[in-house]
């Protein structure tokens, strides 16, 4: 099946959005979420202009199962992926970021750049929910393989590259819960045999602030089709691909931002645990990871 | 005939009587729109040392407004300039409206009543409004905070918005049409006669001083209604910060403070990076910590401040006694007390 993209259409529909969200944004609702990712999940938060975001993530080994246990220190000895980068605020509507991770999946040495767009703020008595969008655009920097069945064979540049789009709403119910739903489609330009190249999926991201500097986080991202979906049976014995789950504690002292968490996936960013996701909860392949969120005035 | 004369001279020094008498009023109408410093300077006073030198290429009224409202402005290249200071503008600590009822002291509580009216903040640093008219800065305890750099900004207003600059919104030294930029729009926003609270005996005074030789008196009674420099005085926190528990302010007033003041810099990150809104998860907050001995104590951070460290600049400047006094405080741990029963 073709699918045609309507770039005109697509522009119409985010012109309006911005054009409305000036419009009614007045009032608007603050800290839906603390931070601008919850887990592995971009929230639909934006840092502020001229604001600088310096990021450290990282997620250890397996906390149990074969891999996990006393013999790692229950993962602590290991490191499943680590992420540093930074985001900055161009205006209060847009953000770009660049960070580097390891990466857990076949893709090695990952590079990001991220552009996060702010459309409709939820505003009291007026607009029920905040609206932005994410784009990642990842290269693949790892060597090339010599097995050209390989995911990083990389016969062309452009196999290094992979793309995640996501459109996110969130509103905060009370001053002690806010939720996320998401659509978001992600590209690789190389695929292992039989994958598919566009991957789409759902989020949903869960936050409960429990004191004024504590809070409970949790998110999952639920691919919707290819072998990654658990409707085109994923998590069968026939296919070994896992929903990412993950949750977790949030500390914010004001500057920083500390995430303690817990999740099954391996990779830390959309187009690396989206489509590699193999570790089981029920298996205890989770792992502790922690994220320290560090903002500066520019 | 002499009645005929003495009717005549009468009429004739009525005449002349009314039309001083009207001049006299249309000049008092006159003075109240006149700035002071121009009124002080017709009637003998030395000039203040302060003026703007406009001849500086670059410096522009325009562009200190632009400089005190958002920390940059267009320098005489025709580029942007870089920012003063990355963490605040003038108007994070200073309001550029009056925001004193009775420029001749100082009076927390009625500035409070009276930027609430306004509405505008209410915040640490006294207002530049009429800052031009002032002849000592960074007065009485800031010393203690600044050391000797305080010597040369006590006497001397461009030594003090350098010191503002530099050490309080912890940015960078003016550039020459910079300074001078901000004394411009500064010299827009002096005090006018009407300012004052003068009665129009005090204004006849004034109109009539070089016509009767008391200068020197309309010179001391325009200069004792305001202050040539705000007192400033640190005090510490109650020695037992659980005192009068549970506190018996007015809550009302504390709300105001909460609103107008900590609000201003907290809310939506505006200035902090500590979030602040009127959530009661806030309002809790502060009030279990107000009386502990750590960083998120109201007491702490009001007559303490923090500091600024490096990479962590931005910083929150104490309150002095005269900006906020022991009731307000009171006031505002009775509004988070209430606010959150």
């Amino acid at each position: 099946m073709i699918y045609r993209i309507d770039m005109k259409g697509i522009f119409s529909v985010i012109f309006t959005l911005v054009a409305f969200s000036v419009l009614r944004g007045q009032n608007p609702v603050s800290g839906i979420f603390s931070d601008r990712w919850v887990i592995n999940s971009p929230s639909v938060e934006l840092l502020p202009a001229r604001k600088l975001d310096a990021r450290i993530v990282h997620r250890f080994g397996d906390f149990a199962g074969s891999g996990g246990g006393w013999k790692s220190f229950y993962g602590l000895e290991n490191a499943a992926d680590v992420a540093f980068g930074f985001e900055y605020g161009v205006s209060n509507r847009l953000n770009i970021g660049l960070s580097r991770t390891k990466g857990a999946g076949p893709m090695k040495q990952l590079i990001h750049g991220v552009l996060k767009l702010n459309f409709l703020r939820q505003t009291k008595g007026q607009m029920p929910l905040t609206l932005s969008g994410f784009g990642m655009a990842t290269l693949s920097t790892g060597e090339r393989s010599s097995d050209p069945s390989s995911v990083n064979y990389f016969e062309k540049f452009a196999h290094r590259m992979a793309f995640h789009v996501s459109l996110m709403g969130a509103r905060k119910f009370s001053e002690r819960f806010s939720m996320q739903l998401s659509a978001g489609l992600t590209h690789r330009n190389a695929v292992p045999a039989g994958d598919e190249n566009n991957l789409i999926n759902t989020g949903l991201v869960l936050r409960l602030q429990a004191t004024k500097t504590l809070a409970i986080i949790g998110d999952v991202a639920l691919p919707l089709n290819g072998k990654q979906s658990p409707f085109n049976g994923a998590n069968s014995p026939l296919n070994d691909y896992k929903t990412p789950l993950g949750f977790g504690l949030e500390f914010n002292t004001g500057g920083h931002v500390f995430q303690l968490n817990f999740t099954n996936s391996s990779g830390i960013m959309p187009t690396d645990y989206l489509p590699y996701t193999r570790s089981d909860w029920a298996e205890g392949q989770f792992r502790i990871g922690f994220t320290i969120s560090r903002l500066f005035n520019l | 005939m002499r009645r005929k004369y003495i009717i005549g001279l009468v009429l004739l020094g009525v005449v002349l009587w009314s039309g001083y008498r009207f001049s006299v009023i249309e000049e008092v109408a006159k003075l109240k729109d006149r700035p002071v410093a121009e009124v002080l300077e017709s009637l003998g006073d030395n000039p203040l040392p302060h003026q703007a030198d406009l001849s500086v290429p670059g410096a522009s009224i325009e562009n200190g407004r632009d400089l005190v409202l958002y920390g940059s402005a267009f320098g005489p290249d025709g580029r942007m300039g870089k920012r003063i200071s990355r963490h605040f503008v003038c108007t994070a600590c200073h309001n550029v409206e009056r925001d004193e009822p009775d420029l001749s002291q100082t009076n927390p509580l009625a500035r409070l009543d009276y930027v609430a009216q306004k509405g505008l903040p209410y915040l640490q640093g006294s207002a530049l409004y009429g800052i031009v008219n002032r002849t000592s800065f960074y007065n009485g305890d800031y010393f203690k905070k600044y050391g000797d750099l305080v010597t040369k900004a006590r006497h001397n207003l461009r030594e003090a918005i350098q010191l503002c600059a530099t050490e309080c919104s912890q940015g960078r030294w003016l550039e020459d049409w910079e300074l001078e930029s901000v004394l411009a729009y500064l010299w827009t926003i002096g005090l006018k006669m009407d300012d004052l609270k003068l009665s129009e005996e005090e204004y006849q005074l004034i109109a009539e001083a070089k016509s009767s030789g008391q200068q020197t008196k309309a010179i001391q009674t325009i200069k004792s209604k305001y202050l040539s420099g705000m007192p400033a005085t640190f005090v510490d926190p109650p020695e037992d910060r659980r005192r009068n528990e549970p506190p018996s302010g007015n809550a009302s007033r504390g709300k105001m403070i909460y609103e107008l003041s900590c609000l201003h810099c907290h809310k939506d990150r505006r200035y902090s990076f500590f979030l602040l809104d009127s959530s009661q998860l806030s309002l809790q907050f502060l009030d279990k910590h107000f009386s502990k001995y750590d960083r998120y104590s109201v007491y702490q951070v009001v007559r303490y401040g923090t500091s600024p460290m490096p990479w962590k600049r931005a910083y929150m400047p104490q309150y002095t006694l005269e900006k906020m006094n022991e009731q307000m405080l009171e006031d505002l741990r009775t509004f988070l007390r209430q606010a959150t029963m």
